[in-house]
């Protein structure tokens, strides 16, 4: 750091004295290393010298100055309509909820923008009707006007959905700007852009406002795409100065770091605004679920979303003001299970949400559910197909012992019988045992041939050609 | 001269085995009964095929009344 304002190269000799003692300078040697690998140091005659864009590149960012903007850019005015933090969180949480909602297919609220649906589409973590193709060759904003159109049924969720579901939110905003960057290309953005401004983002301060002038099309662009999702905060369309909400300000952070902080926070905005939704994340953390041995099921709960995550998987009897009771059937599995979740994603979730009297017993979740959950789920697979080729007629023993042998080796046989002479080789593997048997019997034909050419000969010989 | 068919192998418990020989007398789909627990058949049935044995499964399934 001290050498950032240093413009004369420092003598390598001089740099040793900053550090104090033995431990001191081998930390010292590691980082210039380091440092020199990055090509951020250069070794010159005996002195260290500082890459010069670097330098210059840094000490813009550290002061502000210059007009890259690495860290954002502050409003210097106050804004009239100054919004504060915890209107900030209840703004993300609302609209990032809106998304988890529409996933889960509540009619809770209005449907996301097109965007959140293209994305959503995308991903894969949700899919339109059966019938739609749904081929990767897909234009982009076709697929978000398939899904907004209201004629084309109810989008599903999938497998990789309800995975995403169980997620912490932390984890889901990132799965979802990484698939933005995916898409990125295919909306012609610039992907260095999109990604300079995710971190830019990563790096600004809560409540503060910043100012959305500096950004290039692309990034205004994005801006309005992020907002929908709840990451930044806009007053309206056009609005000069911007607010990162908790999402993104913590995008950078650790995982465990964010989430203690945002409980902390969740609860400060809790008594603040009145123990609006943000209460729930405190559920979230504490678990509310508890299921007995019998299959009933008690969520103490009043959030539609996770009720509406539940109502996947559970059949929903009774709901009070702060609870909703059902059962686990076999038929609210089976449900489940052809929606593409498994029965392992069931029971990871409904461990992270055990109430805290059930986390007092080993293992957490009663057996004979669990079990029976899993069962549920063999049952719905009682069928293992796979695509082969069925080898028959062997003529000859060591025809088909030797293909066997062949086959094995490549490891593409999948049922085998000495008796009946019978093969079944996997598709992939096809190709290859076929033009073995192939040559078998031309060398077999060969061989035919060579017999019957030999027994056309006189008769001595015909004893030793039988022999061969 | 051997002889090499296309089709799916199909593995399965033997109650489900006997269901799917019931099942072929009405349409003949199976090109070789291979054992207990394997039988080789046409591709182009298994989704049916998996149908079928999903709802006589479920015809044969003890299911627990709600108690009110």
């Amino acid at each position: 750091m001290s050498s950032l304002y240093v413009d004369t190269p420092i003598p390598i000799e001089d740099m040793k004295l900053w550090f104090k003692g033995s431990a001191g300078l081998h930390k010292h040697h590691e980082a210039m290393q380091r440092l020199k690998a990055l090509h951020i140091f250069s070794e010159e005659k005996g002195c260290y010298k500082m890459n010069a864009t670097f330098l210059e590149q840094f000490r813009n960012a550290l002061t502000g100055g210059g007009d890259s903007q690495s860290f954002g850019l502050a409003t210097s005015t106050p804004d009239k309509h100054h919004v504060d933090i915890a209107f900030l969180d209840d703004y993300a949480t609302k609209q990032w909820e809106a998304i988890l909602h529409f996933m889960v297919g509540t009619t809770e609220g209005r449907p996301p923008c097109k965007g959140v649906l293209n994305l959503l589409g995308r991903s894969g973590l949700m899919t339109g009707g059966s019938d739609i193709p749904q081929g990767d060759n897909m234009d982009a904003r076709d697929f978000a006007n398939q899904m907004a159109r209201h004629d084309f049924g109810v989008p599903k969720i999938t497998h990789k959905g309800f995975q995403f579901l169980l997620q912490d939110i932390n984890t889901q905003v990132w799965a979802f700007l990484l698939q933005y960057l995916n898409m990125a290309e295919s909306l012609f953005m610039d992907l260095v852009e999109v990604l300079t401004f995710f971190f830019q983002l990563g790096s600004l301060e809560l409540g503060n406002d910043y100012s959305s002038e500096t950004l290039t099309p692309t990034q205004t662009h994005l801006l309005e795409d992020l907002k929908a999702y709840g990451i930044v905060y806009q007053r309206k369309r056009g609005s000069r100065r911007f607010y990162p909400t908790r999402l993104a300000t913590t995008l950078t952070s650790g995982t465990p770091v964010m989430l203690g902080s945002h409980t902390n926070a969740a609860k400060i905005a809790a008594t603040a605004v009145a123990a609006r939704k943000t209460e729930e994340e405190e559920e979230d953390d504490h678990g509310f679920i508890v299921l007995e041995t019998n299959y009933r099921l008690y969520a103490y709960t009043d959030s539609p979303l996770q009720i509406a995550v539940l109502n996947l998987f559970v059949h929903l009897r009774d709901r009070f003001p702060n609870m909703v009771t059902g059962v686990i059937t076999r038929d609210s599995i089976r449900r489940a299970l052809s929606k593409g979740i498994t029965a392992d994603q069931i029971i990871t979730y409904l461990t992270a949400h055990a109430h805290t009297q059930m986390r007092k017993h080993t293992p957490i979740l009663p057996l004979t559910v669990v079990d029976q959950i899993r069962l549920w789920e063999i049952e719905k697979n009682r069928l293992r197909p796979t695509a082969s080729w069925l080898y028959s007629q062997f003529s000859r023993q060591q025809d088909f012992e030797s293909t066997l042998q062949y086959a094995s080796e490549m490891g593409v046989v999948l049922w085998s019988d000495q008796k009946k002479r019978l093969i079944c080789v996997s598709s992939d593997g096809h190709q290859a045992v076929g033009n073995y048997v192939r040559k078998l019997i031309n060398r077999h034909k060969e061989q035919q041939a060579q017999q019957a050419q030999s027994q056309q000969q006189p008769h001595h010989h015909h004893t030793t050609s039988v022999a061969s | 001269m051997v002889k090499a068919v296309k089709g799916v192998v199909v593995e399965c418990d033997s109650s489900v085995k006997m269901i799917i020989l019931g099942l072929n007398e009405k349409g003949q789909f199976i090109i070789e009964d291979l054992d207990e627990t394997h039988v080789f058949v046409d591709a182009s049935c298994v989704d049916q095929l998996r149908l079928d044995i999903d709802e006589i499964l479920n015809e044969n399934t003890y299911k627990v009344e709600e108690s009110k």
